[in-house]
């Protein structure tokens, strides 16, 4: 009998995970981020959300899992390398293989909300990824013609059918804790602040939503460096 | 040459086929069979979808070329899910993942009815379900143990239908060690292997270590 070996937990299906490689953060979230499962990382400008999208995609690449970052910057794939080289972590050898990247900015300006859909699925089934990030979704809403929210509740909805855990990254004003139009509809929102303590700015990780996950709550200090990117300062734990 | 399917003649497998592949890479290997032997092989098959619905497959075999007139598909997920994204294919559906002890019978029901394009177990080459641990969302254990020796010996009853089954042993494992009784062979495709983690249309020429474990 193959049950003697598995007890009545062994049953229960857990979920799947995606480790994020950013030390510390995957012992406060059971392992890494669900499967499938769309997370927000909100944080005003400077907070590190680009670098915690990078790390994301590159301990992916890392894993053998395939990567989609679609930027809504209109920034072309060297000015991106050419800044996120500065940390160790990246392997330039990732992006156009293992991390396909697609800039979405120009393409805004044109389309409507379903269009614009189409053309991300398109990409997705071509490249069919374990990992996507989008960054930033926030200026999505500031360009697109049509219902915004009902453009978010389709693409997240779709996300997730095409089995990936997609990180969509929130620019806030200073004093803002996540775009709320975007929060409504996602599985996780972790929290990137700054905080002014004693003439220094402080940096902060929170994680205030994780479905399905038995996380850790309260601020978390973090450090970003050029060898891992951001860390979780073991201190708090 | 599609190299799961290599491993596949290479032992002669024929029937339920246990396949141990990471959860995140079911998708690619999903896409791997179907072009191997919906398009390759020019076999009909069925393809059974209880984690999504079948639209996101049928969308992903028309962005890689492969085409689906051959192919049935049972939705068990669609009409639980309201997602209303749109796709052509021969589809029959069940009415939620919950019921999956009707499933055989609606696989006999559904390969007669789709506008001439019936399907006997006869004329089926294969038959593929997306996946299988997906049902222990919506069922308890036993259930889904109980379906699954259905299933297979449905299916078994023509004994040329390859019936390949996907699941991560390292995460399901009890699920696994059920459905190696019950299965003729073993296949281990590691998580190591570069292919699985580059381009999708890389993956087919690019599995070369695809591990034959049992026969």
């Amino acid at each position: 009998m193959v049950d003697k070996k598995f007890d009545e937990k062994s049953k229960r299906p857990d979920l799947v995970r995606l480790p994020t490689g950013i030390p510390g953060l995957d012992d406060m979230i059971e392992g890494g981020l669900p499967f499938p499962s769309v997370v927000l990382v909100s944080g005003t400008a400077g907070t590190g959300k680009t670098t915690f999208s990078l790390k994301y995609l590159c301990e992916g690449a890392k894993r053998g899992e395939q990567g989609l970052y679609f930027t809504t910057l209109s920034e072309p794939t060297q000015w991106m390398l050419r800044y996120a080289s500065q940390f160790d972590f990246i392997n330039k050898d990732y992006f156009g293989d293992s991390i396909v990247y697609m800039d979405l900015g120009n393409l805004m300006r044109e389309v409507d909300a379903n269009q614009l859909l189409a053309v991300m699925e398109e990409k997705i089934a071509e490249v069919v990824p374990q990992r996507i990030v989008i960054d930033p979704i926030t200026v999505v809403g500031g360009m697109l013609k049509g219902d915004y929210r009902l453009f978010l509740f389709d693409l997240f909805n779709r996300l997730k059918n095409w089995n990936a855990t997609t990180l969509v990254t929130g620019e806030v004003h200073p004093g803002e804790i996540y775009p709320p139009e975007v929060s409504y509809a996602v599985d996780g929102i972790i929290l990137l602040q700054l905080s002014e303590e004693a003439g220094a700015r402080r940096k902060y990780l929170e994680v205030l939503k994780m479905r399905g996950t038995n996380h850790l709550t309260g601020r978390q200090s973090i450090d970003i460096t050029r060898t891992e990117g951001i860390v979780v300062l073991k201190a708090r734990f | 040459m599609n190299s799961i399917l290599e491993a596949f003649d290479n032992a002669g497998l024929k029937g339920a086929i246990l396949l141990d592949v990471p959860s995140t890479q079911f998708v690619k290997v999903n896409l791997m069979l179907l072009r191997g032997l919906a398009m390759e092989r020019g076999m009909s098959g069925m393809f059974i979808s209880v984690d999504r619905p079948h639209q996101y497959m049928v969308h992903l075999l028309t962005m890689h070329q492969i085409k689906a007139e051959k192919l049935i598909f049972i939705d068990a997920i669609s009409r639980f899910s309201a997602d209303c994204k749109v796709a052509s294919a021969n589809v029959g559906f069940v009415d939620g993942p919950f019921h999956i002890d009707r499933l055989p019978e609606a696989m006999g029901e559904w390969g007669k009815c789709n506008d001439g394009n019936s399907m006997t177990l006869s004329d089926c080459g294969f038959a593929i379900i997306d996946n299988l641990s997906a049902l222990l969302t919506y069922n308890n254990y036993n259930s889904v143990e109980t379906f699954l020796k259905n299933f297979v010996s449905f299916l078994e009853v023509a004994d040329h239908i390859r019936v390949p089954l996907m699941i991560d042993s390292e995460k399901y494992g009890l699920l696994y060690e059920t459905a190696k009784t019950l299965c003729k062979g073993e296949l281990r495709l590691s998580t190591a292997v570069p292919a699985l983690g580059s381009r999708a249309d890389s993956v087919p020429k690019n599995i070369t270590n695809v591990n034959y474990c049992k026969g």
